[in-house]
């Protein structure tokens, strides 16, 4: 049986959790005090590089390894962003007053989720699927049960990838560091086109100047993580836009392969309705 | 293809679910109302991130409409009693379903009967909280 690139990625990289969860005393002497590749001077070793793993760190405060859904028990649109939302710039005040105006119509405005572009951050985040998580010294991995996308946060202590040579994503350059008892997650580098804030009527671009914080708790006994998110994006709204969302430890389902096939929408009329507003 | 008029209901409800689960956006659909189809199953696909059911609806003009209605996907249908070979090619069903607004045949699932009277529904989508079990 063929296992598919996602699963035997993730196999790999939890087996890699694994050990260094469970083994920290046998592990072997500690890499240089380094990121950088012995090979190759100044070049970034792999988060995956054992040398990397195995170079001294102060223990985490805790472990995000698991399935996290979007907690919605009290507020079925908790998944939003907004409202409230920031003071828009004309740039992308546009788009939302389209998009009000074509709610009231009953249409849909500019659904590139539903044309299978990338949800993108922050709303992979929030997506009625489970996101997987798996935590080793050097990164935490994210794999999302919608459209398998992927996510990595850095906590090797390498910096943000130079601007002139970043290659821009829908989920950006997450890079992580230990605040106390707080994982803070600075998120760059991302992609403008087709790529939303929020949807259903609050159509809201992100830009490629969208700069992403997020400061991630475990709470409840490790059955909740709590995610302040601080947003600012100044092509598209003024200050800082604010949210907080609850995460559910999800322990009786795993995330599967999910992709949108070429097939998908040709049978899905909907998406190719003429409710929908291009 | 034309609208199936014939064998459809309409009837004024309030939607209890929020298909959020769903790779679109739900407001293509009209959720104050329903569509009640009968008709052939001519492809049930059980796969992710929706499963769905082409449907042959007679207008009673002579002709079929296809419909397409779609569904979660596999993962809440389980929880709800769902088999990926509960519906097969030629199966006469009856589906319940909320209708794009536009009148094109197409809808977002409600309820689906069974030719031996069974019925099935889906599970909202939510996980790890209790009402998720």
């Amino acid at each position: 049986m063929r296992l598919s690139r996602t699963a035997v990625t993730i196999v790999t990289i939890a087996s890699m959790a694994a050990a260094c969860n469970t083994a920290p005393a046998a592990r072997p002497a500690p890499a240089p005090d380094s990121t950088a590749s012995p090979e190759e001077p100044g070049k970034q070793l792999s988060a995956l590089a054992p040398e990397n793993i195995a170079k001294t760190r102060p223990r985490a405060p805790f472990d995000v390894t698991g399935n996290w859904f979007i907690d919605v028990t009290e507020n079925p649109d908790a998944w939003r962003f907004g409202p409230p939302y920031p003071e828009l710039t004309a740039a992308a005040q546009v788009h939302f007053d389209a998009s009000q105006l074509a709610a009231k119509e009953g249409k849909v405005y500019r659904d590139d989720i539903g044309q299978c572009w990338p949800a993108g951050l922050p709303l992979i985040m929030t997506r009625y699927w489970p996101m997987a998580m798996i935590q080793i010294p050097t990164a935490v991995y994210m794999v999302s049960g919608f459209m398998n996308s992927l996510r990595i946060v850095y906590l090797d202590g390498r910096s943000h990838t130079d601007p002139d040579i970043i290659v821009r994503t829908f989920n950006g350059e997450s890079i992580g560091r230990w605040d106390g008892d707080t994982l803070v997650v600075d998120t760059i580098g991302f992609r403008a086109d087709h790529h939303w804030m929020d949807q259903g009527g609050a159509s809201i671009p992100a830009g490629e100047q969208l700069h992403i914080v997020e400061r991630i708790t475990s709470i409840n006994d490790g059955k909740q993580l709590e995610i302040e998110y601080t947003m600012t994006d100044p092509e598209h709204w003024k200050g800082e836009w604010k949210s907080t969302k609850r995460f559910n430890r999800v322990n009786d389902e795993d995330i599967q392969e999910v992709s949108c096939l070429p097939d998908l929408n040709e049978h899905l009329q909907s998406t190719t309705s003429k409710v929908q507003v291009r | 293809m034309k609208r199936a008029s014939f064998g459809c209901a309409l009837a004024l409800m309030v939607s209890s679910i929020v298909p959020l689960f769903a790779h679109h956006s739900p407001a293509a659909f009209d959720r104050t109302k329903e569509v009640t189809l009968k008709g052939t199953v001519k492809e049930f696909r059980w796969q992710n991130p929706h499963t769905w059911i082409e449907l042959n609806v007679p207008d009673g003009k002579g002709k079929t409409v296809l419909w397409g209605v779609e569904l979660t996907s596999p993962t809440y249908l389980v929880r709800a009693g769902w088999k990926s070979n509960i519906i097969k090619p030629g199966d006469q069903v009856t589906v319940i379903v909320n209708p794009v607004r536009t009148g094109e045949p197409a809808g977002i699932f409600r309820k689906l009967i069974l030719a031996d009277g069974r019925e099935l529904t889906e599970r909202p989508a939510r996980l790890g909280t209790p009402d998720s079990k």
